[in-house]
């Protein structure tokens, strides 16, 4: 069955996140000079402008920082997965990293739920972080 | 640019055929990047992140945004150019309304409408010879929090209204208290309540306390978007709500006119805001009475 | 900050039909709005130097971009300020 859903679109800034995600892993930037962990990837720290990095991974462990149920389907893809559940997941080193809530009903998610990444692999290039309840 | 002498009259103009034409669907998509990978579309799921950190944080909900929406529809009511305007809308229409993107229902999102809206500005001195009274800019201010909502830490406040609205009040050198109405960027009924919240009107959750008893209504003691807004009026985005702040100070707003015709006070000074992308820009701007 | 207080005002407002209204470019509704603010103000369209338009959602499948030239050409304009706004 074909994927009905938007791919990310990668590029030269994004695309050692997105090869972490094949291998399972949440990769993220943390500036060598001021220790800020940033999202969404880019060449430049945003507290310090330094563009020295060195790479993180991410226990995938966090917090439910908020979230939206929706009712309406705005892309067909999404159509028989409703209602669906896009969170704002804090993860514990810091950055906040949009993603969907899954394995639980949309009206079980509440701010502060503690949560853990699990991977989908869509296909042979991409495979999305999403999160599930930590119980 | 008036104000370096680079000009002397500037047109300001919206226009956008939005219900008609297929420009919103584009947009969906465009706009929405690599967050449709994980179905996050458009500003209601924006909002919707929003509004839901604000219950979080301070306890508001459907309760409030309830107020703004049916408060803004009896404004509409008296505004025969309003989309809304044979439209009357209960509390129990509002509580049987559809969900959108939780917690956001329909009532709670602004209109799409396909129309225009100009304003024209100028110095003072020229705008005494002119046609109209003009609506004279006490003050203004801006701030930019620029971050996207998901990576945002004050979408339940204070957002960009806070400095903006400090900025414009230190120009025009006024307080709270000596504003009369307040036409605000309402493209979601929670922008109303986090921008008023952010200007100091009530303090975080005190919004629909202070709410209750039709306080924005006809009738009530803070008129707020007298047009119906970009609720229950149109949608021009800034453009909705200083057009009305303007034509309510030049007192050419019929029966929906501040004043004796809808038992409110004689509109001195009207605030109105102006937001950007998820309330990633605000602007302030205090219109007065000459 | 320089204060701006009590320099400036608001001396037209442009209103076009609005709602449901088909059959209309953006373009069309600019035009329109623009030249009811400046009829409005009293103005003639030789007195606007400064334009601002709002930037359009993406065209319509059925219209080109709106850039301010575009409209600024429509409206007989060549001001010495010019910029889109809104984001």
């Amino acid at each position: 069955m074909s994927y009905d859903k938007p791919l990310p679109k990668l590029n030269s800034d994004n695309r050692p996140f997105w090869e972490g995600c094949r291998q399972h892993e949440l990769r993220f930037q943390r500036c060598s000079d001021c220790g800020h962990v940033r999202w969404p990837p880019s060449d430049l720290c945003p507290q310090c402008h330094s563009t020295e990095i060195n790479w993180l991974i991410s226990k995938g462990i966090g917090k439910v920082y908020t979230f939206a149920v929706y009712h309406t389907a705005f892309h067909p893809g999404f159509a028989a997965d409703l209602p669906y559940t896009v969170a704002v997941v804090a993860l514990d080193e810091g950055p906040h990293f949009m993603s969907n809530i899954v394995g639980c009903r949309p009206d079980e998610v509440k701010c502060d739920m503690p949560v853990k990444v699990v991977w989908e692999d869509v296909d042979e290039r991409i495979t999305l972080p999403k999160f599930r309840a930590l119980s | 640019m008036l104000e370096s002498g680079l000009c002397s009259y500037v047109l300001i103009s919206y226009g956008h055929s939005a219900l008609s034409s297929d420009s919103m669907q584009r947009m969906l998509l465009d706009l929405s990047g690599d967050d449709a990978v994980f179905g996050h579309f458009g500003a209601t799921g924006g909002y919707a992140l929003a509004a839901r950190r604000a219950m979080h944080e301070f306890g508001t909900g459907p309760e409030t945004w309830k107020k703004i929406a049916v408060g803004q529809r009896r404004w509409a009511n008296l505004n025969p150019a309003a989309m809304m305007h044979s439209k009357p809308m209960t509390e129990a229409d509002y509580d049987n309304a559809k969900l959108i993107v939780e917690p956001l229902r329909l009532p709670d999102n602004c209109l799409i409408t396909d129309g225009g809206r100009a304003i024209i500005v100028t110095s003072l001195e020229r705008a005494r010879d002119l046609k109209q009274p003009p609506a004279v800019i006490m003050g203004m201010g801006q701030h930019n929090p620029s971050t996207v909502i998901a990576q945002s830490d004050w979408m339940a406040g204070p957002t960009g209204a806070r400095q903006a609205g400090e900025a414009a009040f230190a120009m025009a050198d006024i307080t709270l208290d000596d504003v009369d109405a307040c036409q605000i960027y309402d493209c979601f009924t929670y922008t109303v309540e986090i921008t008023l919240q952010d200007y100091g009107f009530f303090k975080p959750g005190g919004g629909r306390d202070w709410l209750q008893g039709g306080t924005i209504e006809p009738g009530g003691r803070m008129p707020v978007n007298t047009s119906g807004g970009q609720l229950s009026e149109a949608y021009f985005m800034g453009m909705t709500p200083i057009a009305e702040g303007a034509m309510q100070i030049m007192g050419r707003c019929g029966e929906r006119q501040l004043g004796p015709a809808t038992r409110t006070k004689s509109p001195e000074i009207i605030l109105c805001s102006d937001n950007g992308g998820i309330l990633q820009s605000h602007s302030c701007t205090l219109l007065r009475r000459l | 900050m320089s204060s701006v207080r009590d320099r400036y005002a608001i001396v037209g407002v442009g209103y076009t039909p609005q709602g449901r209204v088909p059959g209309r470019t953006s373009l069309s509704f600019h035009l329109e709005a623009s030249a009811n603010a400046i009829k409005d103000a009293g103005l003639n369209k030789n007195d606007i130097d400064g334009f601002i338009s709002y930037r359009n959602f993406p065209a319509a499948s059925d219209e080109n971009e709106l850039t301010p030239n575009i409209i600024a050409q429509h409206l007989g304009l060549s001001p010495i300020y010019m910029s889109q706004d809104a984001n």
